[in-house]
């Protein structure tokens, strides 16, 4: 290297790059040191920059079961269109497969159980309403429907035990709620409702705001 | 002629200074000593290719992935991610057609990348692409995108295209027209900035399984050995049935613990030269089963790119410019 100065620059500039693949994983997912998140601060440029913000936690800390969001599209004229995302029969390639089953994994993360304490199915909804919100208008595009139905479905993960005595127990479901387009639930409250069917409440029955749905 | 005794103090300082000395002159042969060019052509290629078909599957749905009808609208990415440092170029694309034009651009910049054309261009490019699409589809991105970015930032900064790439022999035959250069003479120079780029890829590469490993043991199962079996009965992985080792605990429980010890134990082991075959091998099985059973394919050959790193000495004009240390 040409010069001593150069090398100085470059060795500072080595340890910025190290310091910010090393921090991330330190700073989150949790459980994370104040330390580290506050060592993160300064970095947050620069590892956003480069998309280094990575916790590296594969399948940790413990592989858990799989997710996915079933839906039921119910389009203007009452046809209904059933179909689950991730769906491993139509989502070809395999890497379109895994990029739509994250989006079922990533709200799965989101959705406390059914019987955890409302205050934090609550709190939780605000983080994935708007998530799953996007779901919905995807569908409601994809399908061209006026209402969609959907309900988180984790799947049943079987220990050795059971496979080998062929038992399999059901799926866990949690629903997500009705959504449809803002017209449609002006137009007809009993075709939302019939559409929730099934589902706890009315407030289940979601609208998305005027103006949310691309033309 | 009696010597004067030197003061412990004066000692103490001695051998630290000394220290201190040793570490600048390990750090300046670790990241100075020039390298050929081919092994971080190797890498780009199989990054090329990865990449090129990364491309191609966002490209199936630009409007689901980076659409304001999308999975995920802009607006609400933040809940995602770590605004406003993520940045995105699909978040100042408004119309669908200059979100095409910019996903068929990072396609462009990804087959470039992958024949050495125009290889700094499209490294950068192609890293720019990369966390573009990351950070505008949050919802839609898993490891493979991780470890994709991990290997461009290397392709960014080293000289990637000097050889086995177009830009090698447009530059060679350039040099022979002028007379400046004799025939089979290929232009490939060593380089310091070939080592800087492997030897950051090297490092976030243990990086990456130090942590990995430290999250499993957050986790019972690895420690129960039965880790790998959460794997094997999730449907929504599977592509390759191996329920059948419900019969066979001890076999679940041996994979299971050599992939935590494996993983744990990866920066320690791999550079050594006795140990890093291991090291290798194991990283070629652990990620060629992720892929044949899980159907991850895409992101087992990417963390085996990576490892690729390590591969130096496959690449004949490295073991000239490897530093005495390491070999």
């Amino acid at each position: 290297m040409r010069s001593r100065a150069l090398k100085l620059l470059v060795s500072a500039a080595i340890i910025l790059h190290l310091a910010a693949v090393i921090v991330p994983p330190l700073a989150g997912p949790p459980p994370a040191s104040r330390l580290a998140n506050a060592v993160m601060q300064p970095l947050r440029p620069y590892v956003g920059l480069l998309y280094l913000g990575h916790g590296y936690r594969f399948f940790a800390p413990d592989p858990g079961p799989g997710h996915s969001i079933e839906y039921v599209v119910t389009r203007p004229d009452g046809s209904t269109v059933a179909g689950r995302i991730p769906d491993a029969r139509n989502d070809r390639p395999r890497l379109a497969y895994h990029r739509r089953f994250m989006v079922s994994e990533k709200i799965a993360a989101q959705v406390p159980p059914p019987d955890a304490p409302r205050e934090v199915r609550d709190e939780a909804r605000r983080n994935w309403g708007p998530l799953v919100k996007g779901v919905a208008r995807r569908l409601l595009d994809d399908h061209g429907g006026e209402q969609v139905q959907l309900t988180l479905v984790q799947h049943f993960l079987p220990g050795p035990e059971e496979v080998l005595a062929g038992s399999v127990e059901p799926d866990n479901r949690s629903p997500l709620g009705s959504y449809a387009r803002a017209t449609a639930v002006g137009k007809s409250v009993a075709a939302a409702a019939a559409a929730a069917e099934g589902l706890q409440a009315a407030e289940d029955v979601e609208s998305i705001a005027p103006g949310e749905i691309a033309p | 002629m009696s010597s004067v005794p030197r003061s412990p103090s004066r000692s103490i300082s001695g051998a630290f200074f000394g220290w201190c000395r040793a570490w600048v002159d390990a750090w300046d042969r670790f990241f100075f000593t020039p390298s050929g060019p081919r092994h971080l052509a190797a890498i780009r290629i199989a990054t090329g290719v990865l990449c090129t078909w990364s491309c191609l599957v966002w490209l199936m749905d630009v409007e689901g992935f980076f659409g304001d009808a999308g999975w995920l609208r802009a607006d609400e990415v933040w809940r995602m991610n770590d605004q406003p440092w993520q940045w995105s170029w699909y978040f100042v694309t408004t119309s669908p057609e200059l979100r095409l034009a910019a996903a068929i651009v990072a396609l462009i910049a990804a087959i470039a990348l992958t024949i050495g054309l125009a290889t700094p261009v499209a490294a950068w490019f192609s890293l720019g692409a990369l966390v573009s699409a990351a950070n505008r589809a949050p919802l839609n991105i898993f490891g493979f995108d991780d470890i994709l970015g991990i290997l461009l930032i290397s392709l960014a900064i080293g000289p990637a295209g000097r050889a086995w790439s177009l830009d090698n022999r447009l530059f060679a035959r350039g040099l022979r027209g002028q007379g400046g250069a004799g025939r089979g003479e290929t232009g490939e120079e060593r380089s310091i900035r070939g080592t800087i780029a492997i030897r950051i890829l090297q490092l976030t590469l243990c990086v990456i399984y130090f942590f990995s490993g430290c999250g499993k043991l957050l986790g019972p199962s690895w420690w129960e050995g039965t880790a790998l079996w959460g794997s094997v009965a999730n449907g929504q992985y599977r592509t390759l049935d191996l329920t059948w080792m419900a019969d066979h605990t001890w076999l679940v429980n041996l994979i299971t613990l050599s992939t935590l010890f494996w993983e744990v134990s990866y920066a320690a082991i791999v550079w050594p030269r006795l140990t890093r075959p291991i090291a290798l091998a194991m990283a070629v099985f652990v990620h060629l089963g992720i892929g044949l059973a899980m159907g991850m394919m895409e992101f087992g050959l990417a963390m085996i790119v990576a490892n690729m790193a390590f591969a130096g000495p496959l690449f004949s004009d490295e073991t000239r410019s490897r530093p005495a240390a390491e070999r």
